[in-house]
């Protein structure tokens, strides 16, 4: 008998647990499996039309990454705040709901979400460029066009850079908006390593540029001159880091001024720059653990003084480099910080324009309910020019920001504890929920690239320095070859990039010669790249 | 023979007395096969899209073999491989080597309080994520000035400042790297089976052998190493059904210039699915075909099983 009650109760526990493991997804799969039928004739719809009335979703679901306000970031007060923004507009309760995986593995989400029923979809979805091309010739971005085109948002005027609109257009349809610019990346040099090895004039061609290195490595300043995240880049625009050695080299495929596709890798331009990258690599100009560095293993270098020179984001990241460098303490260093400037280099003749990536774009899929009504609810209050546009730029007032006068400690504690004091009136980020270490800046929309401006100026918010790398940004950069997406691309160049880039790697390293890594890339791609060509130049 | 009867009359009860006669055991077993057939038997539904191709759930077009013509002219998949088994079938034999003469040795240690600090030491970084033993050994291979090795390497004066060695970042090395990184973790792990065996032989042997004259060496040479001789086998047998999932280890050392002697089939499949532009019906494949290798050898095992120990092991 006690066998049978024991036998009874371990299978019930067991029952029990599957049950409960299972019975939310049971639930929720059921209630989705209704909607579905629906999507599925959206899906067919090939152009949303504007004639439909606007009839508003009761709820939203919305995915992003970390470049958004983040749970311990106070994530849960501007999901509140915007859904109070939404209800407003819509004129009825809004409830989002956020997606927002880790901001490490956004795209492996992204890939595992839209491989499954679309009924698991996001009604509206940051995609980077070239997932934002893929997926709407794939179907899964609704066609927004119709509704751009007549929307109050375009008509108001206050979406001041159109063009980047535009450029989002693909074979005359458009699929998502970008509030913002893509940004790119300046040279930063530290004032403080010119100083001590007595370089009085900032380079401006590739000579004098790689003599300032030398100058640095020559007074044993840090570790090495200059480091990066990877020789190539995973991410268009690929060259952005080392963009004084790529110069006019792109190993992607791009339109020539003729109109005429090529593979940018099989250029001269590349074989030149792969020179200058050995050259880099064998001097011991380029830090050679620039191989396994990740952005933040450089970020942390270059805090630790161990390099003078760093490519990286213009604008805010400017203000926040040299705070960081402000922070640390002297005795840290080996050079003793004086004058924690930095200096943005302009462009060296030779690259002429820093390369601005493609920016990401927020799109409506076609599992919406009703797609026109979920872009116009989004992106018309993401871009009011007022409070959605202050949310989505600053977070919410008590939270992020503060206009309020008072004194704000960050680091409590620690060596490196600062005071902030604000008067009343002036636009100021809080300290960080999450670390206590910095003010906040921004949340996704930075001010400095915003697509529309807001009504109400919060331009005492921007730190001089951060304008001024962002204008500097501006007046020299150009817009990376745009990422086209056909069938045939589709199917080779993720894994032909991957190679491209571990072979300019192994030639930088001097694993292969450069003659031997073309012949390798030839061999292996050749007909591959032919048939790319031919399908983008017909 | 009349035992025999007997259970030919057992045997011979209607299936449906059967089933009430063990209906408990029925009763216990039930949850554990919908477990089974819900998380390890459903899931094999989605190897029919390895016939796909599969860019999105919108973008689904049945295309035969193909993905598999395309797999076995890919380069890359070839590689992954062959690599995936000399990374594998190496680990797998330095690590049970090491675990073999890591267990001897403790094995001769007498002062039980040593020997428990020593086993607890070497068991602790089984425990630790992969993710962290890479970071920390990144740091301890560094060719940067906090390079632990490198440091060692230039006071001893084995090599000169600028010469420092890569150990993660080239092709020469890497490997023997990842090898001593997979001792360094798991071999104290791998002790654990052999001591239990150790522990089982019984001490009278030694004594004799101690009074035939037999040194401490001979004793290990002659009593200890054909006791253990079955469990290596087993051990061996057992792992190499599983070398095909090697993923893990090699996704946190893994980098661009080490590529071609580093990728196995796994980092080869992470990286085709998450791609930009995916196609999760040829990840599809190259896992399928992942999985039926898997299962040539699993299958080899048990052949190889039941002839050294006269029992499978499925």
């Amino acid at each position: 008998m006690k066998k049978k009650i024991l036998s009874l109760l371990l299978a019930t526990t067991m029952a029990l647990s599957l049950v409960a493991c299972g019975g939310t997804t049971e639930e929720a799969t059921t209630t989705e499996t209704e909607t579905t039928e629906t999507e599925v004739t959206e899906t067919e719809t090939t152009e949303v039309e504007t004639e439909v009335a606007m009839e508003y979703p009761d709820s939203i679901k919305v995915m992003f990454d970390g470049t958004v306000f983040t749970e311990a970031n106070g994530r849960a007060e501007f999901e509140a705040s915007l859904e109070g923004v939404m209800s407003e507009y819509a004129g009825k309760p809004i409830d989002i709901e956020i997606i927002q995986p880790d901001h490490s593995g956004y795209y492996d989400s992204i890939s595992q979400t839209f491989t499954g029923d679309a009924s698991t979809w996001p009604d509206v979805v940051l995609l980077g460029a070239a997932y934002y091309s893929s997926y709407a010739t794939q179907g899964v971005l609704a066609d927004i066009t119709s509704w751009w085109e007549n929307s109050s948002l375009k008509s108001s005027g206050r979406v001041v850079s159109e063009a980047l609109i535009d450029a989002l257009y693909i074979d005359g349809s458009l699929y998502g908006i970008s509030p913002a610019r893509g940004n790119g990346c300046v040279t930063y040099v530290k004032q403080a390593w010119l100083d001590a090895a007595g370089v009085s004039s900032l380079p401006t061609n590739y000579a004098e540029y790689t003599a300032m290195l030398q100058a640095f490595q020559d007074a044993g300043l840090g570790e090495y001159p200059l480091s990066s995240a990877g020789i190539m880049n995973a991410e268009a625009p690929y060259v952005n880091y080392l963009p004084e050695f790529f110069q006019d080299a792109y190993p992607d495929f791009y339109q020539e001024a003729d109109g005429t596709w090529v593979d940018g890798f099989t250029q001269d331009s590349m074989v030149a720059a792969l020179d200058r990258l050995i050259e880099a690599y064998d001097n011991g100009w380029l830090d050679p653990e620039s191989i396994t560095n990740d952005t933040k293993a450089v970020r942390e270098k270059y805090f630790a003084d161990k390099q003078g020179v760093f490519t990286y984001w213009a604008g805010t990241w400017r203000y926040t480099l040299e705070s960081n460098l402000e922070s640390k303490s002297q005795e840290d260093l080996p050079i003793s910080f004086g004058n924690t400037t930095l200096v943005v280099l302009e462009p060296i003749a030779e690259v002429d324009k820093y390369i601005e990536r493609q920016a990401t774009v927020w799109g409506v899929t076609t599992a919406a309910e009703n797609p026109v009504a979920v872009a116009d609810l989004f992106y018309s209050t993401m871009l009011d020019g007022a409070d959605g546009q202050i949310l989505w730029s600053y977070g919410v007032e008590g939270t992020h920001w503060s206009t309020a006068a008072e004194v704000l400690i960050t680091n409590p504690g620690t060596d490196s504890e600062k005071a902030n004091e604000f008067a009343e009136g002036q636009f100021h980020g809080l300290v960080n929920i999450e670390t206590g270490s910095s003010l906040y800046t921004k949340n996704h929309i930075d001010k400095l690239l915003a697509i529309a401006d807001l009504t109400e100026d919060f331009g005492a918010s921007i730190d001089p320095r951060a304008e001024a790398s962002m204008e500097m940004f501006n007046q020299n950069s150009r817009i990376a070859p745009v990422i086209v997406s056909n069938d045939v691309m589709s199917k080779y160049n993720s894994e032909m990039l991957s190679t491209k880039q571990q072979l300019i790697t192994q030639v930088v390293t001097g694993e292969l010669s450069i003659d031997d890594a073309m012949a390798m890339y030839n061999d292996q791609y050749g007909a591959q790249v032919e048939e790319i060509l031919a399908s983008l130049n017909q | 023979m009349k035992e025999e009867k007997k259970l030919a009359v057992v045997n011979k009860k209607p299936l449906k007395a059967r089933i009430f006669q063990y209906r408990w055991f029925y009763v216990m077993f039930l949850p554990v096969l919908i477990f089974i057939l819900l998380f390890n038997y459903l899931p094999m539904i989605g190897y029919r899209y390895a016939f796909y191709e599969y860019k999105s759930a919108l973008s689904i077009k049945w295309v035969g073999l193909d993905n598999f013509v395309r797999l076995l002219s890919t380069e890359a998949f070839w590689s992954a491989f062959i690599n995936t088994l000399q990374l594998s079938i190496v680990k797998l034999l330095l690590n049970t080597g090491m675990a073999v003469i890591i267990s001897l040795l403790l094995n001769e240690i007498k002062n039980l309080t040593f020997k428990k600090v020593t086993q607890t030491i070497i068991y602790l970084p089984h425990f630790m994520s992969w993710v962290v033993t890479a970071s920390v050994f990144a740091l301890i291979l560094s060719i940067s000035e906090s390079g632990l090795v490198n440091n060692l390497l230039l006071n001893l004066g084995l090599i000169n400042d600028g010469e420092q060695i890569y150990f993660l970042g080239t092709k020469a090395t890497w490997r023997l790297s990842y090898y001593i990184i997979n001792i360094w973790k798991d071999t104290g792990w791998g002790t654990i089976l052999f001591l239990a065996t150790l522990s089982g032989i019984n001490p009278e042997i030694y004594e004799a052998a101690t009074i035939d004259g037999a040194s401490r060496f001979s004793s290990m040479r002659y009593i200890t190493l054909p006791a253990l001789s079955n469990t290596i086998i087993t051990v061996l047998i057992l792992n190499l059904a599983k070398i095909m999932n090697l993923f893990e280890s090699v996704f946190v050392l893994i980098n661009d210039n080490v590529i071609n002697v580093a990728q196995v089939l796994q980092t080869y499949t992470y990286d085709i699915t998450f791609a930009a532009a995916p196609d999760f019906g040829f990840s599809t494949a190259v896992g399928l075909f992942r999985s039926l290798v898997a299962c040539v050898l699993v299958l080899g095992c048990n052949y190889a099983s039941k002839k050294v120990r006269n029992r499978g092991i499925v």
